[in-house]
């Protein structure tokens, strides 16, 4: 389940990694371009760039297994979301629009930790796979000492309610 | 062509974090940035673990890890693919990564939590660069020139013997960092320096020898243990730091943490000396044997301004300034010495004298003019004993040799540091009160000269 206030995080121009595996283990990485919440947070579309991303599709249509990091350069608020992908596709004129939404985001975000536009702005984006994925587990990757927890534990009583508050992530949206 | 480890310096440097994946058993992949890769040699590197976690745990169960490393210079992006070999706990490889580590956390006050647990060494199966991550350069976003790396001098050899001829050429300690100072950044460009000195208590560093700041950097204390330099002057190791701010940036998000689980953060975070806006820092010990001298700091705007070539340079020059120093303590008691290393500046006498009134508080050996801090400790004591002696007897030349004899100044036997106490006590003076002069006239004797009026008093304490 991904709460709203994260999902307001999810969908900002924060950095994005992938992370998958082949058949025999070997992990993979790459960087995403661009997610939505989808399904009253059950479900994530990650966008991940044709040009670098051919091993993490092959993976995927392998076995499916995904980690996908948010991670915040400024503050390096970091969150793991990590599930089983229930579709990939290639990406559609209206996500071409979250996908260049999100890289003009991201290039801000790194304007403010010294990367200049003139390289951001040149990250691969397009085109683009689409990979929705059933998120199963949330973990809180903010560097520190509780750097893997579960996240967002307390709330899982029950959705629709308005979270207090979770560790790590004060004053975020 | 297949990349080499080698070519990759400036990714492992820390300006932009890296990104490893790992696969746990149950073949679940976990994915996460990494404070720090470190260059162990053409097949190994070495990945810190700070806190353990989710992927210190699958490497455990399935060694294989994927690192993507990204160039600061040219943003291209290469994949490495890893096995673990082995974790270190100690030895020159985990001290030279606990070392940037514990500057991060002493920066951010977050010693003592933030540590370096082990620095785990895998080995470098594959090494390919991530074709296709950026889009062909546009001209439109490429107006701005691309930042230049370019650095290492044609004639270093030429550069070093230059500076190591004026260092040996100087005749007291004042002389002997200035010029070294200047030399660095006259020769080779590290135009923002500084050289610091332990103080009487052994508990702090004082920056006695500065350029780049202006005039404001002398005088600055760094209590030892904390920041860079006072990391530096307890490990008594080389520190460089780069890509200060996302380091910094890294510190603080883990010091967040520790406050919110009631970890505490007792020590305030520490300003950076010197240029407030530093992305790099290189600083290295002083030493004489294993006795520390001193700490010479250098600074950069630039995030990758040093690099190894200019570690094995300042170590050189390091070595140079420190046995200067130590030289220049043990003799500059040479009274009787023929070298005049500075004529006393006699100004003409202004008709109209202004008057500074001068406060020597007793308990904290503090001395204050027109109601502002001056100096304090033992080059406070040293200008009280000198204008009330001046005041009394009219004595305007004074030898180090009657202040080492004078026990209420309190120096120490051996060791004493006078000369750097001088330094400190003559440039506050130039800075905060130009018209009371301490001029050298020769090696371990100097003059008093007065610009002004002076008025004495002496008082307990501020309440006094």
């Amino acid at each position: 389940m991904i709460w709203k206030d994260t999902a307001a995080f999810v969908e900002s121009g924060v950095s994005i990694l992938v992370g998958t595996r082949t058949a025999q283990l070997m992990p993979e990485a790459v960087r995403g371009c661009g997610a939505s919440v989808l399904a009253g947070g059950e479900e994530l579309l990650v966008f991940i760039p044709e040009a670098t991303g051919a091993a993490t599709i092959a993976n995927i249509e392998d076995n499916g297994r995904i980690a996908v990091t948010f991670c915040r350069p400024f503050d390096h608020r970091s969150l793991q979301f990590k599930g089983k992908v229930v579709e990939v596709r290639r990406g559609t004129a209206a996500d071409r629009a979250v996908v260049e939404n999100y890289r003009c985001a991201f290039a801000q975000e790194l304007a403010v930790v010294g990367v200049p536009g003139r390289i951001s702005l040149r990250m691969a984006t397009w085109p683009a796979y689409a990979v929705r994925l059933r998120v199963a587990t949330a973990f809180d990757q903010t560097p520190g000492p509780g750097a893997g927890a579960r996240y967002g534990a307390a709330r899982d009583a029950g959705p629709g309610q308005v979270a207090p508050g979770s560790p790590g992530t004060a004053g975020a949206p | 062509m297949t990349p080499r480890l080698e070519d990759l310096g400036p990714c492992f440097q820390g300006v932009v974090p890296a990104m490893v994946a790992t696969c746990a058993l149950d073949g679940e992949p976990n994915i996460t940035y990494l404070s720090q890769v470190y260059y162990v040699d053409p097949k190994h590197v070495a990945l810190s673990r700070q806190f353990f976690n989710k992927t210190q745990r699958n490497v455990a169960e399935n060694p294989y890890a994927t690192v993507l490393l990204w160039d600061p210079v040219t943003f291209d992006m290469y994949r490495l693919l890893l096995r673990f070999d082995h974790s270190e706990t100690d030895g020159p490889l985990f001290d030279t990564m606990s070392l940037r580590i514990e500057v991060i956390a002493s920066h951010t006050g977050m010693a003592g939590i933030f540590k370096l647990v082990s620095a785990d060494v895998y080995e470098v199966l594959s090494i390919e660069s991530v074709d296709g991550f950026l889009t062909p350069p546009d001209p439109a976003l490429d107006a701005l020139p691309p930042p230049s790396v370019d650095a290492v001098p044609i004639s270093e050899v030429r550069g070093l013997q230059a500076i190591s001829g004026r260092i040996s050429r100087a005749t007291h300690l004042e002389e002997l960092l200035d010029v070294a100072l200047l030399a660095l950044d006259e020769t080779f460009g590290f135009s923002h320096s500084m050289v610091l000195l332990p103080d009487d208590s052994g508990q702090r560093l004082v920056t006695v020898a500065s350029r780049g700041y202006g005039e404001h950097g002398v005088g600055a204390e760094v209590t030892i243990g904390d920041g860079i330099i006072g990391t530096v002057a307890v490990r008594q190791r080389m520190v460089r730091v780069a890509g200060m701010d996302e380091s910094l940036r890294y510190g603080r998000a883990i010091r967040h943490r520790a406050e919110e689980s009631g970890q505490g953060c007792p020590a305030p975070e520490i300003p950076l000396p010197g240029l407030c806006d530093a992305q790099a820092h290189l600083a290295l010990p002083l030493c004489v044997g294993r006795r520390l001298v001193g700490v010479l700091g250098v600074e950069s705007r630039d995030p990758l301004c040093f690099d190894e070539w200019d570690e094995a340079y300042l170590q050189i020059i390091g070595n140079q300034i420190a046995l200067g120093i130590d030289r220049m303590q043990a003799f500059d008691d040479a009274d009787d010495s023929p070298s005049l290393s500075r004529p006393p500046q006699r100004r003409e006498a202004s008709p109209v004298r202004t008057r500074r009134s001068f406060v020597y508080y007793r308990n904290d050996d503090c001395v204050f003019m027109d109601g502002e801090y001056l100096v304090r400790n033992i080059p406070g004591k040293i200008l009280w004993r000198v204008l009330v002696q001046h005041e009394r007897t009219g004595q305007s030349e004074f030898t180090n040799r009657e202040l080492r004899l004078d026990p209420t100044l309190g120096l120490p036997a051996v060791k004493d540091n006078l000369e750097s106490r001088l330094i400190l006590l003559r440039r506050r003076l130039e800075e905060k009160c130009p018209d009371v002069r301490l001029v050298p006239v020769r090696r371990g004797r100097f003059a008093l000269e007065l610009g002004c009026d002076v008025a004495l008093t002496e008082k307990d304490s501020a309440g006094a």
